[in-house]
């Protein structure tokens, strides 16, 4: 039995149609993949934007004996719905402050309620149609506008959508970032050099080496109860502290660094290690003085993925305490802090609307944050990779 | 020798941020903390947010630990790393009075801010309805009396219940386990109603349903309100604050005839309502001093009184005897007893 | 004294007593080589010997007073510890001095203390998994004093919320608490099902394209592209997948006649999968291209096409290391928390439908761990058994996936993976 060559040839176009459709179907994969990530952003742009502007209203303000008493009564009855709790209930601090106020009146601009600015961004809001008509009315005199939101950058958490910001959650999240760092740097790079340059091919060293591969494995969630038990309940460090927060986001972050350096230390060729041996130098001596330093870009780069991991986790923070309300940046370590994750948790859960455009918009800037940190990590490892 | 003067005064900065201030504010502390239940949560933050911005004192830390969980950390003793204050949706338990004591923290000032009512809602494009405790445990238990003898429950629709009702199916969204509204839903209507049921011998039995009638939904707020946007034949169990803050999308049935507005609950008319409580470390009194005036703030008719902040994000407020009565205890710092529990 | 002034005059003795001894053995040994006298080691080398014998005892016996302080409570007090770590210090310091001599083989005995030093370090994360291991472990034997070990792995039915009435003293309800997990492995199994459905074709026909057919140009632009996927944190994942993802799926559904939850499960797998592409494509991507350009080569030159190299030759030969990633993509799935916890149900529920909601095992140990229960009760513990399971599991997993690349390592004698 034999094929004729039509018959083969026109297998042989079927295997090549075949081929070329594998390669298109592989293709859209990836193209899928990218689709869900613009999908995802574009998604993220369009609830969060909108958070970024913030209404104001101009009122007149009236500094009377009574305003220091009961801050509503210095805004007319009409308008006092409108206007932000935020900014009211500061009128007697104000006044205390500056006693020539007293007795005057004058034309403000003022942070507006949510519900105004919901309605005026165009969304759903739940201001009745009297105080819609009256909002009308001031964007009609120019009295009501939106401007740039500068809360946003310097407040803390608020439980009124306006006033709530980011600032004391990003000061929390440098912070933790600080003890993360000063804890996995130092004792990965030791870690990766003791197993890369000293240890012995043993079953103790392959032990290490296998725990560490379980331990990137382990879910986060897990470490937060290692958290609550070592740090909290067994050295006493305070609850909710960016101390306790960053030492468990630092073993976590252990494994990745570990691994990177590994990696990085690797790479460096063994002629390095033979030219400082054979002019006499110690083991110690050839890592400080020439593989660690050639290998400090990669370390480097592996240390800031790693820090972007951390800067983005939540579930241990659950754990051990650092969702909370904490409207004030920590001035130390020990002080309850919380993070960016953790604030973006917290405002999903609030039931106003504003706080979905607020956490959208806290979205994109924990994504941008993390984004330039893996930027920068690429340039590093782009600018300073040594090419054996 | 230059790399080890560097080193060593790195050496020591690294140490002394890290290490150094681990027990730093071990004594006294400025910050007060406050822990406890997620339904007063929002009540206490926001007094706390008003103590940081309109005083000199910092911001009190406010986390949501649950009303059990407050009062696990609250009463683990009276050293300065434990919380000043725990918030609470039932009144202190017998059984953590105890624990308290045991570990020294006995002078405790129990505080009682308010009402929360819960609400049984359903989307606004319904026509309102009005509902029985009995009628709403017949729709929600798992075993159900049924010719003298208890039996899974059959009904699927409210009109089986009763034929007054609508022809809908039973669908109810409602808080997990976990939370304090689930556990005065389930004190203050399944327990109430089975109570009295010679049926169920005589004790309370709360077991829900399991198969699909009643959905857990989570502590996501923002979810049930759209849950119930869209499934509009559907029913949600709610904290009365939130029925409040979603008028516009959501109403509240009336529950025995009451409807559940705020008169009526501060009356304890509406059935389905709880009280609000702290409760106050006095031993941390001298301290955290922020904690005097974060507690008259609290109890402040500038807060939980009838024309107080507080109402406007859903507290109800007791009404003025009563309310008198709270604060002129709380600044006195009346001690708790345990005859007060019982 | 308060514990921070403890710590403070600690860490300045110890670094007083360091900076003492480098200087002090420095111009000592200085001092013998300036003498003439041959040395086996540097002066800084001395120098260093000497920090190490001052500062290194009082660094010891600090740390191990701190390990028993923290065991018990009041045992003596913070500055009897801190002047007996420091006086050792100092007769440390002391002997340290006396031994520099030139027959001294400082260097050697420095590279020793270096090698331990690092080994403590590496040790840390041998620490750190027995640490987790104990601390989930104590807890999860207090739950299985309370509760049964073979109703929790196999009983369908999980309703801790009685115990609570029971632990506040009140008249439990009915059979009071039950504590059958199945219904949170069921719900674990199924979003980890639903993501691993979406994250390995992904997954995989990326990186086959990737290693196979991708010009470099859009490689260099593909690669960094999945790097983001898996760089977004999981809490936006679960604020995407509840406050979009989830309607949609509601919407979808009722337009073609299904009834779907708001918490249903399908929202965070879908989710969790397009989090889990990166993790699939990025090492199947490297063990594809780790397959020897030989067999390629080989395969080609027999006339097959480019797809059937792929099917037949590549495929295989990178499929060990294709379900170590799977596995590894499964371990993060089963552990994953934030998605869930915002987007998923809190019901426990046996069921087949993706449409419904169902709750996993993070879920559960989150709302054990922020609910209203009493912490000794048994609801509360039964975070810390759920938590050994996941420990169980996902070690399980990650055994297996490194065995599976180990193999594929050997067989190729592949060293970069």
């Amino acid at each position: 039995m034999s094929q004729s060559l039509d018959d083969i040839s026109r297998q042989l176009k079927k295997r090549h149609r075949k081929s070329a459709r594998m390669k298109w179907l592989s293709f859209g994969a990836l193209l899928l993949a990218g689709v869900f990530l613009v999908l995802f952003l574009a998604d993220m742009l369009i609830k969060g934007l909108p958070a970024f502007q913030q209404a104001y209203i101009q009122v007149e303000v009236n500094y009377s004996e009574r305003a220091s008493e009961l801050p509503l009564a210095a805004v007319e009855a009409d308008v006092r719905e409108l206007v932000s709790r935020g900014y009211l209930r500061l009128i007697p601090n104000r006044m205390e402050a500056n006693p020539d106020l007293l007795g005057t009146q004058r034309m403000e601009w003022v942070l507006a309620d949510d519900e105004v600015d919901q309605y005026l961004q165009g969304a759903d809001s739940s201001l009745s149609a009297k105080h819609k008509a009256v909002v009308d009315r001031l964007t009609e005199a120019g009295r009501a506008e939106l401007q740039f939101n500068t809360g946003f950058f310097t407040n803390g958490d608020s439980k009124l959508p306006e006033m709530a910001g980011l600032a004391s959650a990003a000061v929390g999240s440098v912070m933790l970032l600080i003890v993360t760092l000063a804890f996995a740097f130092p004792v990965g790079v030791m870690t990766a050099v003791y197993l890369e340059e000293f240890a012995p091919d043993n079953r103790f060293t392959r032990f290490i080496d296998v725990n560490i591969n379980n331990l990137a494995a382990i879910p986060s969630i897990l470490f937060g109860l290692l958290g609550l038990a070592i740090f909290i309940n067994f050295f006493g460090a305070p609850r909710s502290s960016a101390l306790a927060g960053g030492l468990t986001l630092g073993l976590m972050t252990l494994p990745i660094i570990i691994i990177t350096a590994r990696a990085a230390l690797s790479s460096v060729p063994d002629s390095i290690r033979h030219a400082a041996f054979g002019v006499g130098a110690t083991r110690w001596q050839t890592v400080r003085d020439h593989v660690l330093p050639l290998s400090m870009p990669g370390i480097l780069t592996g240390s800031i993925i790693g820090m972007a991991q951390a800067l983005g986790e939540t579930a241990p923070l659950i754990i051990i305490g650092m969702i909370a309300f904490i409207p004030d940046a920590p001035t130390s370590f020990t002080q309850a802090a919380t993070v960016l994750p953790a604030q973006i948790y917290t405002w999903a859960s609030m039931p106003e609307s504003a706080y979905v455009e607020r956490t959208a918009a806290g979205i994109i800037v924990l994504l941008s944050v993390l984004i330039t940190l893996n930027a920068t990590a690429v340039y590093l490892r782009k600018k300073f990779e040594h090419r054996w | 020798m230059k790399r080890f003067a560097i080193s060593s005064i790195g050496l020591a900065a690294v140490m002394a941020a890290t290490m150094g201030t681990a027990y730093a504010d071990n004594h006294t502390r400025e910050q007060l903390r406050i822990v406890g239940s997620s339904t007063v949560f929002p009540f206490s933050s926001y007094v706390a947010e008003e103590l940081g911005t309109t005083t000199e004192w910092p911001t009190p830390v406010v986390e949501s630990t649950g009303s059990g969980g407050g009062m696990k950390l609250f009463c683990e003793g009276n050293g300065m790393d434990t919380p000043d204050i725990t918030n609470a949706s039932r009144r202190m338990k017998v059984s953590e009075f105890k624990r308290c004591q045991e570990n020294g923290v006995t002078d405790i000032t129990e505080a009682m801010v308010g009402y929360d009512g819960i609400a049984f809602a359903q989307s606004t494009t319904n026509d309102p309805i009005a509902l029985t405790r009995e009628q709403i445990a017949m729709a929600l238990l798992e075993k159900v009396p049924q010719d003298g003898e208890l039996v899974e429950n059959p009904y699927t629709k409210w009109s089986e219940i009763d034929s007054s009702l609508p022809n809908r199916e039973i669908r109810v969204y409602g808080p997990p386990t976990t939370s304090g509204t689930r556990d005065a839903f389930e004190e203050l209507v399944l327990e109430a109603v089975t109570e009295d049921m010679d049926i169920y011998g005589g004790e309370g039995y709360t077991n829900i349903r399991k198969d699909g009638a009643y959905i857990d939904a989570g502590e996501n707020d923002n979810l049930i309100v759209q849950k119930l946007e869209n499934d509009t034949e559907a029913f949600g169990i709610f904290g009365y604050s939130f029925l409040e803050e979603n008028a516009d999308k959501i109403s509240g049935a009336s529950i025995d005839g009451v409807k559940p507005k705020p008169e009526a609950i501060g009356s304890g008319e509406y059935p389905v309502s709880r009280s609000l409580w702290f409760y106050i470390k006095n031993s941390h009194a001298e301290e955290v001093p922020a904690m005097a005036d974060y507690v008259k703030l609290f109890m402040s008719d500038k807060m939980i009184s009838d024309l107080g902040y507080l109402k406007g994000i859903g507290l109800i407020p007791m009404p003025e005897e009563l309310l008198n009565e709270w604060q002129e205890k709380v600044a006195d710092r009346v001690e708790l007893k345990l005859s007060d529990l019982k | 004294m308060q514990t921070d002034q403890i710590l403070m005059t600690f860490f300045a003795g110890v670094i007083l007593l360091g900076a003492l001894g480098f200087y002090l053995g420095r111009s000592k040994a200085a001092r013998t080589r300036a003498g003439g006298t041959h040395m086996h080691s540097q002066p800084d080398q001395y120098a260093w010997f000497a920090v190490l014998s001052s500062a290194g005892p009082a660094i010891i016996a600090a740390a191990l007073a701190a390990i028993v302080l923290g065991v018990l409570e009041t045992a003596f007090p913070g500055w009897l510890a801190v002047a007996s770590a420091l006086g050792l210090g100092a007769i440390g310091l002391f002997l340290g001095l006396n031994r520099i001599r030139p027959e001294l083989r400082a260097r050697d005995s420095l590279e020793r203390t270096v090698k331990w030093v690092l080994l403590g370090a590496a040790s840390v994360s041998v620490l750190t998994t027995f640490g987790i291991l104990f601390s989930i472990l104590f807890e999860a034997i207090r739950f299985f004093q309370m509760e049964s070990f073979w109703y929790f792995i196999t009983g369908t039915e999980w309703s801790p919320g009685d115990s609570f009435l029971a632990a506040a003293g009140r008249e439990g309800g009915g059979d009071g608490a039950m504590f059958g997990a199945l219904p949170l492995f069921a719900g674990t199994f199924m979003i980890t099902a639903i993501a691993m459905l979406v994250a390995v074709p992904i997954g995989v026909s990326a990186a086959i394209y990737m290693a196979e057919y991708a010009p470099p140009v859009l490689r260099d632009v593909a690669k960094p592209v999945l790097e983001v996927l898996a760089g977004i944190p999981t809490v936006v994942y679960g604020f995407f997948a509840a406050i979009t993802v989830a309607p949609l799926i509601v919407a979808v559904a009722e337009s073609v006649g299904l009834e779907a939850s708001f918490s249903n499960a399908l929202a965070p797998g879908i989710v969790m999968g397009i989090m889990i592409i990166p993790f699939i494509s990025s090492l199947s991507d490297d063990v594809i291209s780790s397959v020897p350009t030989a067999m390629r080569q080989g395969s080609l030159a027999l006339g097959t096409t480019r797809n059937e190299t792929i099917r037949y030759v590549v495929l295989p030969a990178a499929l060990p290391g294709i379900i170590s990633a799977t596995l590894l993509g499964v371990s993060r799935a089963l552990g994953e928390t934030m998605i869930v916890v915002m987007a998923a149900g809190m019901r426990p529920n046996l069921t087949a439908n993706p449409l419904e909601d169902m709750t996993t095992v993070t879920v559960s140990i989150v709302s054990a761990l922020t609910g209203d229960n009493e912490f000794g009760s048994a609801a509360t513990l039964s975070a810390f058994a759920l938590g050994l399971v996941l420990f169980v599991v996902t070690l399980a997993l990650n055994f297996v996936s490194v065995m599976m690349i180990r193999r594929f390592r050997a067989k190729y004698a592949v060293n970069n993976l």
